[in-house]
């Protein structure tokens, strides 16, 4: 026993320094950082291309790794990002921070190129040392681990509880404009919190890379679980949060000593432990109603906020105010479909195979842009729905005799209740909760379903046919567009409905919403279940597509890339979810056939690139383009609201904000006018 | 401003018990009691005030009364009965609408679409689920729905910014949408915090016509927080006064502008200087006997 608790100790010490980052850096920064597996493999990379590639030794590798490298690249990060985000809305700082794990991996392989070996050394010399503690036996890596937890904890809690730094730190929390007022420099008290996230995310890296391998993926999937701690700590609690890592490490490797990993049942239950502990603390804290996302600043900071206010709110102008039907949005969007309904006639059958691919893949998109873009919500689970449709399906027609596309539309609509019960489950929740549920949701259904046989079948999944009639490229192409086409035409029904409006109205104040009389959770629900239903829907004809359920294209992680996708080009913009799915399938095989395969990443660069800048300029490529356009027909003739109408009550007032924004958006009529001459398709 | 504004369902019903009332309520937070023990009625087509300095507990009062806040202890009614455990929607279903000191709009609605979604809260609801089958969210608005809008509109002299969206309105703007959207949703009882806050004295004005015009001629009952204490005394037909979460006077304001501890507490030079000089002996007077 004693030998799985210390192993366990060596897991959760990682957990737990993984949980403490997270910690600190929210409390600290109001961001939680979800590109924090993407930062630990950037500093695990580079120590290994020090350590492997460049042979130096373990000491100088892990100082210049840590000490120069990590801290060098969280103050870039900073001053290129994280600076810009802390008072904007949380669904901003999740875009923004999903875009950085999406870029930031391929950015380092493009410098650095894969890893030749995925099995990359800790921090202990080679061969490892084994010691032997109460007659079990531990070894260095395992040692190194818990070493490096202690400093952690012992150096962390020193610098926060009891020295000057500290001090600023915890008064950065609570108001960075007093502290700023107080005489210290809030830039510089951040710079080097993220500084020192950098260097726990890369320590976390560097010591998990030898039993996890060196991949972005598996990282991924470890950090993910050290969400659940950071779940358990409610996002603020740095000794629960230590605790519930270690805990959760502990209770992982025990769990082995009574189910045979190796088994059907072990496989399944090990990896989903840390997400159990998730589950329960968030319907523990959800039915107490302690879950809610923090807000960072106090008052004063958001009382002189001059951003022009939350740019979520800002976003969400473009496309609400322009309802009439034959609006310039609608007209561009036409065209649009338009050339992509030419483009499957004009292609060789392999280019007009990929643009099916991308339009089906538009169809998932469209999810995002009704439980994102519409319901303000940020779901990272909408990959697993279009894959369970897509095992569905498969399944409906295999054992059924179903028609593929009946198949696909019919079998959608029995993903919905689980869309529905999430959407129930999360309901009290903030938008950071529901993402990091959403995360841990696709995550356990890809490790418990989507991974295992019949569903898996060594990676190839189950067959999906095409329904007879749209067999060849062409012509299935063209069924896609059609149904992406009835979709966008059922959405924008959605977004000029009362619906729609109570959408809006929930999503910008729930407060103002209930006392009107409108059902939160009625609305929210309602916007969960057809998301849910569009994404199970994508999910089919994306198998049809491959004419297989390929059930590794819908782990979470590439639904981080989906995402970062639709975000660059629009997140409310129907058209941009056709636009980025084609783009999402196309471009990186140009980039492969046309430039070199070596840049096959790139296109994957620029779309998280493109979250990035979600923090600049949420409305996304699409509209943002357009609403470009209309300021060019602007210059000629004002559009309406360009000006404050003389006269008009309030006029000369204070602004005031939105309250989905934490700053009072002191936005003028200029600025509201301008936003909304784009319009959404 | 045009005060043309339809009579309200149900207005006329009237009945002996108040039309909101709060007894015994008491909310604490941890340690910190923000309301002890507060009564307070409206009574049909009256218009109440509630005045306080900043953290009396008025706010959360109004949070408690309109059904986003449930008390430590005490009851809320409408109409005599409890509605202490009903959501605030249950309260909307009831007749009572809210504005809120720092006004919750809808940012991506146009001004016009707040009042269109408050008036379809209350007179067809139902749409919410039927436009996503009949595909109505294509149609043009029905034409009652059109003509209460544009009635509010002109009234509350919202036209030029109607097809504005509410992100970026300014402070005034936005408090007379709320109004607006509270009296599209054709209440009841309206609960109304600080409405003129932000508001210049010709709007100030205009405001409170439009709303003694709804309580004279649509029977609807107010309840108003304003630090605007003149318009307070000049409007209402009882006015509360809250002090630390406990209610330190009640009456008509005449009895309130005589209360020598709220005089000197609270309306200070708002009031005559000589009166509060008495005020202020009458208290040292008590203080030393």
């Amino acid at each position: 026993m004693l030998s799985y608790v210390l192993a366990g100790l060596g897991l959760g010490s990682i957990y737990a320094i993984a949980a403490g980052s997270l910690v600190i850096t929210y409390v600290a920064s109001g961001i939680f950082n979800l590109a924090f597996a993407a930062m630990a493999y950037s500093v695990a990379r580079f120590y290994y291309f020090l350590l492997v590639e460049e042979d130096w030794a373990i000491v100088p590798a892990a100082a210049v790794s840590l000490l120069v490298f990590a801290p060098a690249l969280g103050m870039f990060l900073y001053a290129v990002l994280f600076r810009h985000l802390r008072l904007r809305s949380t669904l901003v700082k999740l875009m923004a921070t999903v875009g950085l794990s999406v870029a930031l991996p391929p950015l380092v392989n493009l410098w650095l190129e894969q890893p030749t070996d995925p099995t990359a050394p800790g921090l202990a010399p080679r061969p490892l040392a084994t010691y032997d503690v109460f007659g079990s036996t531990i070894n260095a890596d395992q040692l190194t681990t818990y070493i490096g937890l202690v400093v952690v904890l012992v150096i962390g809690v020193g610098l926060l509880r009891f020295t000057n730094v500290g001090l600023k730190v915890r008064a950065l929390v609570d108001s960075e404009a007093l502290t700023s007022l107080s005489g210290t420099s809030p830039g510089k008290v951040s710079l080097g919190v993220w500084a020192a996230s950098a260097m726990l995310a890369g320590l976390a890296g560097i010591l998990i890379a030898p039993t996890a391998g060196l991949s972005v993926g598996s990282m991924t999937f470890l950090m993910s679980a050290a969400f659940a701690a950071v779940v358990a700590a409610k996002l603020r609690s740095l000794p629960l949060a230590v605790g519930v890592a270690l805990l959760m490490g502990v209770a992982t490797n025990v769990v082995q000593k009574y189910i045979d990993p190796s088994s059907e049942f072990g496989a399944a239950v090990v990896p989903s432990i840390p997400f159990a502990f998730m589950l329960l603390f968030l319907l523990f804290y959800a039915v107490r109603g302690q879950a809610g996302d923090l807000v960072a600043g106090g008052a004063l900071d958001r009382a002189i906020a001059t951003q022009g206010g939350d740019p979520t709110v800002v976003s969400a102008v473009a496309g609400g105010s322009n309802r009439r039907f034959l609006n310039p949005g609608v007209l561009a969007g036409v065209v649009i479909v338009g050339i992509v309904f030419m483009l499957p006639g004009q292609l060789d059958r392999f280019w007009s195979g990929l643009v099916a691919g991308g339009i089906a893949l538009g169809i998932a998109l469209l999810s995002y842009t009704l439980v994102t873009g519409e319901g303000g919500m940020v779901w990272l689970s909408q990959i697993t729905f279009a894959g369970g449709g897509a095992v569905l399906a498969a399944e409906l027609v295999r054992n059924w005799g179903w028609d593929p596309l009946v198949a696909v539309l019919v079998g959608a609509a029995f993903i919905v209740p689980v869309g529905v019960i999430l959407g129930l489950l999360t309901i009290r929740l903030g938008n950071l909760y529901i993402a990091l549920v959403t995360l841990t949701f696709g995550s356990l259904i890809q490790v418990l379903v989507f991974g295992r046989n019949p569903f898996y079948n060594f990676g190839s999944g189950q067959p999906m046919p095409r329904p007879a009639f749209a067999d060849t490229n062409d012509d299935f192409a063209y069924l896609a567009l059609g149904v992406f086409c009835v979709l966008a035409i059922l959405i924008v029904n959605v977004r000029r409905s009362t619906a729609g409006l109570a959408m809006s109205a929930v999503r910008f104040s729930e407060n103002g919403a209930k006392t009107l009389g409108i059902s939160v959770v009625q609305t929210k629900v309602l916007v969960s279940g057809l998301a849910t239903y569009t994404a199970a829907v994508g999910g089919g004809f994306i198998a049809m597509n491959a004419q297989s359920t390929l059930p590794d294209s819908f782990n979470p992680a590439v639904g981080l890339i989906w995402l970062a996708v639709l975000v660059t080009m629009g997140s409310r913009s129907i058209i941009a979810a056709l636009i980025a799915g084609c783009l999402f399938v196309v471009m990186p095989q140009v980039f492969s056939t046309y430039v070199s395969s070596d840049y096959a990443d790139v296109p994957v660069i620029l779309f998280g690139l493109g979250a990035l800048g979600l923090a600049l300029h949420p409305e996304g490529v699409v509209a943002q383009t357009g609403n470009n356009i209309m300021k060019l027909f602007g210059r000629r003739k004002p559009p309406l609201g360009a000006s404050v109408p003389p006269g008009s009550p309030g006029a000369s007032g204070p602004s005031t904000g939105a309250s989905d924004g934490p700053a009072p958006a002191p936005a003028s009529r200029g600025e509201a006018a301008t936003i909304t001459a784009g319009g959404q398709a | 401003m045009s005060t043309a504004l339809h009579a309200t369902e149900g207005a006329a019903r009237d009945t002996a018990a108040p039309r909101l009332e709060a007894r015994g309520v008491t909310v604490r937070f941890g340690g910190l009691v923000a309301n002890k023990e507060v009564d307070l009625a409206v009574g049909s087509q009256q218009i109440v005030g509630l005045v306080g300095p900043n953290g009396a507990g008025k706010s959360t009062l109004f949070a408690v009364l309109s059904g986003l806040l449930r008390p430590t202890a005490g009851q809320v009614f409408m109409d005599g009965e409890d509605v202490t455990g009903t959501s605030p929607q249950k309260r909307a279903a009831r007749g009572l609408a809210r504005t809120f000191q720092h006004p919750e709009l809808f940012s991506s609605l146009t001004v016009r679409e707040h009042l269109v979604l408050a008036y379809r809260m209350k007179n067809a609801k139902s749409r919410i689920w039927t436009d996503l089958v009949n595909f109505r969210g294509f149609a043009s608005a029905p034409k009652a729905e059109d003509a209460r809008v544009d009635e509010l509109v002109d009234a509350l002299q919202l036209g030029a910014i109607q097809h504005l969206p509410a992100a970026g309105l300014p402070l005034g703007s936005a408090r007379l949408l709320e109004i607006a959207r509270a009296l599209a949703r054709e209440p009841r009882v309206l609960l109304l915090d600080e409405p003129s806050s932000g508001l210049d004295v010709r709007e100030t004005e205009e405001v409170a016509e439009v709303l003694k015009s709804v309580v004279r001629d649509h029977g609807v009952s107010v309840l108003m927080v304003e630090h605007d204490v003149e318009l307070v005394l000049g409007m209402s037909d009882a006015v509360h006064v809250l002090d630390f979460g406990v209610k330190i006077a009640g009456g008509t304001p005449a009895e309130v502008r005589r209360d020598p501890a709220v005089r000197a507490a609270y309306l200070g030079e708002e009031i005559e200087k000589p009166d509060v000089q008495r005020a202020e002996a009458e208290i040292e007077q008590g203080e030393l006997a």
